[in-house]
């Protein structure tokens, strides 16, 4: 009835097995393939009465097939011949890539498509309408197969028109298959349902027709009275497809049927209140409506709740129909014309012997009857002196003792261990668990006043308990002094020397807090900056240096600052070289070419300070993003990092001050920045964010190392001059002493007292880690 | 190259079974499982990390090891369980059928399970199985004194289980009284507790330890599930018959005993046992306990006569009874010097637990059944009266009729066993406030009180005049005794230097004013060594504070293991400490109040 939408599938199934299967296996494939008892059962009859010339053709496609060397094996059955060719002209497609010997015959066969699958819908349509006629005949009775012509007539009309509707040959394929899909779409049982109604329209009778099933008809009257009061011909469709719109459906003259007012939540509400049959109503679906249920139907209902047949007038209990018992049924005749053997009323012989035997046993005492079983005695010697005891096992676990009473636990006990009234209140309101003894202390004047214990058998059960149920593990029990848990440390004096006493103070005129503090590597000079603005610089023994700088962070801006008129005039010179050059090479690479600075650092200016700054000092001013508030210079005074806090991914920067030039090291980082600091020695970066330290390989541009300090938030980082030692400080008054060469984690973490740790420096000659702590 | 581990084949994971996969592998009910678990002492175990034992789910479990719930796969028990689950349903089929013929032959052919491969396998030596005893004497001395229906309604408890219990009970007492082997006793809020030294595997010494509730009825509460309980008391029963078996034997005795084939006959008593029990009074042979209380349950107590005939082996070789000997030799613990002590112990008192006390330790005991009028040579045998009531001088003098008797508390005896000596009997007279009753195993884990020590060994002197016998070498260990206290007590004194009486005084009655001039003596000498332990003193609080900080840079360097550890140890310390200090004040303030009120009444 369908081959068209159907062939899609068997169509690929069938390529497969062109390809692969051998010959024996295709007709098993096709005939799996066509979806089709339908088809099966159509084609007959379509023979019978159009032999058409299609069919020759396929005929001739046969023995093309045959001749390009296919070598399938086609049975003289015409039945499956058709289906073959059928599927055959589809996937001829598929042909010319297997074999090339076909390709000649590839236009032909095109053509000869077209004409098929032409007379393949005409042939389809008439089979179809014979199937119709078959199914009504054998169903329903009161359809003409004119009616279904007609229908059939208009839905192909209502079908979008085609240009070449009436000249089939011009139709494409395309077209067809979506005719025919169309066609074939609606379910048979719909198309009778719609059928039903119009050919009853048309004849403007109601017919009721009772259920054959069921005896008195009432499923089926029900049926049929719902349906006729149902005036909503859309039939068994989901009714939601109507809710955008405002009709529900249609009646059966092909007017709108309008959807009935539909109260709000209130009127329902109130109809259900107000209306005493509300109960007994139920939502018809396809009017929208509520419907009241006759009693008939709640009858049904009930019956269903009750799980009995829901049919008041079926009876259970019949009368039965004796067939073959009662009077006069009897039958007369035995089953088997055989005669009673005569085993059957004669004592066994055999059985008789063997009781003979047995008797004559008993007598002569060879059997004794109900002769007690040897019994091992119920206790018997099953200790040794030679028994061994278990080997040790981890898994061994014997239960604990019961610990032994105490003297609380006497019935006369010392005075001092008869609770008081307050201790007495507290231990009867304390959970059953969380008491310390499960009895209360008493102190009885004399032992015939001890009354019976009430918990004992409680107390047995719970230990029974205790011993089956409660799971059992292995636990060490200490046994030690808790001080010798303390590490032993070397006392301080052997630590020295170390500074013990303040030598010097350097005092900042007025009373301004001094905010910062920083000494030069070579440790001779200290830098302290004031809430004043003003930096003072402390000079802690003769230095030689050949230059001579500082940098100051300022809101917004790092300056890079030098006490010219302090250091020796050479070295003097030489800082403002090293200075100078930076803005001759700044020039010369803005000449060259502005766009290949460093991305992301075009908001950074290094500016030449004005007259007045300059005579105070200051050499260069560089402005970066955010609020700086820490720096860090390279060993060899030529960069320098800063820090800077709401700053995003330039918080960290890269200063060259021979060069004037500033890096954005990071294009993400990952948390806030906390401290940075250079190594030593190699071209190695540290920075610290909240919780972890990262070492980068600046040269290589690559994250080396990441260091799991385990404290909550770092709040100062210092690198050893050597540079295989870190240590870190944090607000949660932990140290970090990392060895570089011992892995990430901490080779120690130390707890101080105090509430955070400022800072922390590490002293180059001597094992020693200094902590600034808040007062 | 190594084999690659899979997940779920190694570790935690193989080695624990939960108890729902261990009834799918077994193949048997939960209750089936719980019997076997009780009787194999199969118990769950608790993983170091559960989610790898539960194959990485977190939903609680209880898991066994997976080798115990292996073994149990081939239990013989397991296949007695199934033949008895099929001879039930035999049974219950036959019955219906009303083929009682064929019932009677399945009863008597009834698969019993014992339970002997159970013990040898849980307890392989005989210490372990006296290591062990101390759960299953309590259950079934509890068990021997309840009812048949403890909860009305729910499980019953058959009466032979009742029986055989307290059948086990009086065969473990008398295996002590005949050895001597009782050591301590206390007693408690709960019942008394006695403590046993049995000899184990090679004849050392175990202490055995167990608790007998006072005679009451007992309180079943009803959440309690006897199926369980019962099923502990079957193995038990079974653990201790091999015990007794082992230690009867051992004592050259049969075990066991005939008696008990009369009373689980439980025909009464013929008159022959009656008579022989008479005869067994009448020439002073010690009689058992329950015979004064009533002699309406003569059927219990003749069997209870009938322990003291002793049926003893045919010896086998020489060797073994020298051997036997020579452990006797060496088990000779130090036994207590209460022998040959006739002590009369007045109806209000348990005969249960002071005629066992008694003559466990070796003293013979004149029950009101035996001697009713107190006339005869029984009662002039007696030495000692226990009595637990009030009672008037006048009727004392009437009952001792010229006699010269010592009047106790029950308290004395059990205060004697546990010291080890015949105490004065003056602080336990009838009517007086006692002593306070020490538990004997409190040197075991818990504060030790030398103060009450001294109250009790100060007032001590012998005055013991019927155990004469004994009493010589009592005395010299006596002395030997005193003389290491009066020494404790120098020493004592010199480390208290407290100005505050000492309570060894105050017990021993000195008078006050002596007291006063011995103090301020005792405070003169003792100022000098004041001063210098104030300066010392506060050297070492000084140091202390030195030291306070250098712990404290010390404990900076402590793991944070070790920290949580150090804690949990100062933590605990600090309660123990606490609970101690609480003890003491309570003490002192008792004290205080005492001596106020012995001075008042002074004065007045």
């Amino acid at each position: 009835m369908a081959p068209r939408p159907a062939a899609g599938p068997s169509r690929t199934a069938r390529q497969a097995a062109l390809v692969s299967a051998p010959p024996p296996a295709r007709n098993g494939t096709a005939t799996a393939g066509t979806a089709g008892p339908s088809r099966l059962g159509s084609k007959p009859k379509k023979r019978a009465a159009s032999p058409s010339p299609a069919d020759e053709d396929e005929g001739e496609d046969e023995l093309l097939l045959l001749g390009d060397g296919e070598g399938l094996e086609m049975s003289g059955d015409e039945d499956e011949d058709d289906q073959v060719d059928g599927e055959e002209s589809d996937g001829e497609e598929a042909f010319p890539e297997l074999d090339s010997g076909s390709e000649l015959d590839e236009q032909d066969d095109e053509d000869e498509d077209e004409d098929e699958d032409e007379d393949e819908a005409d042939s389809n349509s008439e089979s179809g309408s014979e199937d119709l006629n078959d199914e009504e005949s054998g169903s329903e009775s009161g359809y003409n197969s004119s009616d279904i012509e007609r229908m059939y007539a208009s839905s192909s009309t209502s079908l979008p028109p085609s240009p070449g509707g009436s000249h089939k040959n011009l139709l494409s394929t395309d077209e067809k298959l979506s005719r025919m899909i169309a066609k074939h779409s609606v379910k048979p049982d719909e198309r009778i349902g719609t059928d039903v109604d119009l050919s009853t329209a048309k004849k403007g009778v109601g017919k009721l027709r009772p259920s054959k099933l069921v005896k008195g008809g009432i499923g089926g009257s029900m049926r049929i009275s719902r349906r006729v009061m149902n005036p909503n011909t859309v039939g068994n469709i989901p009714m939601e497809w109507y809710d955008d719109l405002p009709h529900i459906g249609y009646d059966v003259n092909g007017r709108k049927l309008f959807r009935p007012a539909q109260g709000d939540e209130l009127d329902k509400f109130l109809a259900n209140v107000e209306d005493p049959g509300a109960w007994t109503s139920v939502e018809d679906k396809a009017l929208q409506q509520q419907v009241q249920l006759t009693d008939k139907e709640l009858d049904i209902i009930r019956r269903l709740e009750r799980a009995e047949n829901p049919d008041a007038d079926y009876d259970p209990y019949q009368p039965t129909i004796e067939w073959f018992t009662g009077k006069g049924q009897e039958r007369t005749m035995p089953l088997s014309a055989a005669p009673e053997p005569k085993r059957r009323f004669v004592p066994s012989k055999w059985e008789h012997k063997k009781i003979i035997k047995i008797v004559k046993a008993i007598r002569e005492g060879r059997i004794l009857p109900n002769k007690p079983t040897a019994t091992k005695p119920s206790v018997y010697a099953i200790w040794s002196e030679s028994d061994q005891p278990h080997a040790e096992h981890a898994m061994y676990m014997p239960a604990p003792q019961l610990p032994p009473p105490k003297t609380v636990e006497s019935y006369n006990p010392p005075e001092e261990y008869v609770p008081t009234e307050e201790e007495r209140r507290e231990w009867e309101e304390q959970d059953k668990e969380d008491r310390k003894t499960d009895f209360l202390p008493h102190k009885y004047d004399a032992l015939r006043l001890v009354p019976g214990y009430k918990n004992m058998v409680q107390e047995r059960f719970e230990r029974c308990l205790d011993l089956y149920l409660a799971p059992r593990t292995r636990r060490v029990k200490l046994n030690i002094d808790p001080e010798s848990l303390i590490p032993k440390l070397p006392s301080p004096k052997e630590l020295r020397p170390f500074p013990v006493a303040s030598t010097v103070q350097y005092r900042h005129p007025g009373d301004t807090r001094v905010r910062c503090v920083s000494v030069s590597s070579s440790g001779e000079w200290v830098a302290s900056g004031s809430e004043d603005g003003i930096v003072r610089l402390w000079d802690l023994g003769n230095g030689r240096e050949e230059e001579a700088l500082l940098v100051a962070l300022v809101a917004g801006k790092v300056v890079v600052l030098s006490p010219l008129w302090l250091v020796p005039p050479a070295v003097a010179t030489a800082t403002l070289e090293h200075v100078n050059a930076g803005y001759a090479h700044s020039a010369a690479t803005t000449k060259i070419g502005a766009g290949k600075d460093v991305r992301g650092t075009e908001a950074i200016k290094w500016t030449r300070p004005s007259e007045g700054e300059r005579e105070r000092g200051v050499l260069v001013t560089v402005e970066v993003p955010g609020t700086p508030k820490q720096v860090s210079w390279h060993r060899k005074g030529d960069y320098f990092a800063t820090v800077a806090v709401e700053a995003a991914n330039k918080s960290v920067l890269i200063h060259q001050l021979s060069k004037h030039a500033t890096q954005s090291p990071f294009r993400k980082t990952q948390g806030t920045v906390q401290r940075v600091a250079f190594h030593p020695l190699k071209p190695w970066f540290f920075a610290a964010t909240q919780r972890y330290v990262r070492l980068y390989d600046l040269a290589e541009q690559k994250l080396l190392r990441t260091l799991q300090t385990g404290v909550k938030w770092i709040s100062s980082m210092d690198v050893h001059p050597l540079g295989d030692n870190l240590i870190i400080g944090s607000y949660d008054k932990k140290m970090c002493w990392f060895d570089l060469d011992l892995g990430n984690k901490p080779f120690r973490t130390l707890r101080s007292g105090c509430s955070h740790l400022d800072s922390t420096l590490l002293s180059l000659t001597f094992p020693f880690a200094f902590t600034l702590r808040p007062t | 190259m190594a084999k690659i581990k899979k997940r779920g084949e190694s570790g935690a994971a193989k080695n624990y079974i939960t108890r729902n996969q261990a009834l799918k592998k077994l193949q048997i009910s939960l209750s089936d499982f719980r019997r076997l678990c009780i009787l194999k002492g199969i118990y769950p175990r608790e993983p170091l990390n559960k989610k790898r034992a539960n194959k990485g789910s977190s939903a609680p479990a209880s898991f066994y090891y997976h080798k115990d719930v292996q073994y149990l796969l081939h239990e013989p028990l397991l296949v007695k369980f199934r033949e008895h689950k099929a001879f039930a349903k035999k049974l219950a089929r036959a019955l219906g059928r009303g083929e009682w013929a064929l019932a009677k032959n399945l009863e008597d052919a009834k698969p019993i399970a014992r339970l002997d491969h159970l013990v040898k396998e849980r307890y392989p030596t005989f210490t372990l199985a006296l290591q062990d005893l101390q759960d299953p004497l309590n259950l079934v001395h509890l068990f021997s004194t309840l009812p048949t229906n403890p909860i009305p309604g729910k499980t019953l408890v058959p009466s032979e289980v009742i029986q055989e219990c307290s059948r086990l009970i009086s065969e473990w007492k008398v295996w002590a009284i005949k050895t001597h082997s009782l050591r301590k006793v206390f007693l408690g809020i709960k019942g008394v507790y006695y403590e046993c030294t049995v000899p184990g595997h090679g004849g050392e010494p175990i202490r055995v330890r167990w608790l007998e509730g006072y005679e009451f009825q007992q309180h079943v509460p009803h959440d309690v599930d006897f199926r369980i309980l019962l099923t502990f008391v079957e193995l038990y029963r079974t653990l201790i018959s091999f015990v007794l078996y082992r230690l009867y034997t051992e004592e050259n005795l049969v075990y066991p005993r005939l008696w008990t084939r009369s009373w689980t006959s439980g025909k009464g008593v013929s008159k022959k046992e009656v008579k022989r029990a008479i005869k067994g009074i009448a020439a002073g042979v010690s009689v058992s306990a329950q015979d004064e209380d009533d002699d309406v349950e003569m059927d219990g107590e003749t069997a209870e006569v009938a322990e003291e005939d002793f049926v003893e082996r045919p010896s086998k070789n020489e060797a073994e009874l020298s051997r036997r000997h020579r452990r006797t030799e060496q088990g000779r613990f130090d036994l207590p010097p209460v022998r040959a002590l006739h002590l009369l112990p007045l109806r209000e008192t348990s005969s249960r637990t002071w005629e066992f006390v008694i003559r466990a330790m070796g003293g013979r005991v004149v029950t009101a059944a035996q001697a009713p009028t107190l006339e005869g040579p029984v009662a002039d045998g007696i030495t000692h009266v226990i009595i637990d009531r009030p009672m008037t001088a006048e009727r004392m003098r009437e009952m001792q009729k010229g006699r010269k008797w010592v009047w106790i508390q029950p308290q004395w005896v059990a205060d004697c066993v546990n010291r080890g000596k015949v105490l004065d009997a003056e602080e336990y007279a009838p009517g007086k406030l006692l002593p306070p009753h020490l538990s004997p195993w409190d040197g075991e884990g818990e504060l030790e009180r030398p103060w009450l020590d001294e109250i009790n060994e100060s007032g001590a002197a012998l005055t013991d005049a019927a155990g004469e016998g004994e009493d010589e070498e009592e005395g010299i260990e006596q002395d030997e005794q005193e003389d290491s206290e009066e020494e404790e007590e120098d020493e004592e004194a010199a480390e208290e230097n407290t100005p505050e009486y000492p309570p060894a005084l105050l017990a021993a009655g000195v008078s006050h004013a002596a007291f006063r001039s011995q103090l301020k003596e005792a405070t003169k000498a003792n100022a000098p060594q004041a001063k210098t332990s104030k300066s010392a003193a506060g050297k070492t609080a000084a140091a202390a504070a030195a030291s306070g900080d250098d712990a404290d840079l010390r404990k900076i360097m402590m793991s944070n293991k070790k920290a949580k550890l150090y804690e949990k140890m100062k933590y605990s310390n600090r309660e123990r400490a606490e609970e101690k200090e609480k003890l003491e004040a309570k003490r002192k303030a008792i004290e205080k109040r005492k001596a106020k009120e012995a001075r008042q009444a002074g004065k007045a």
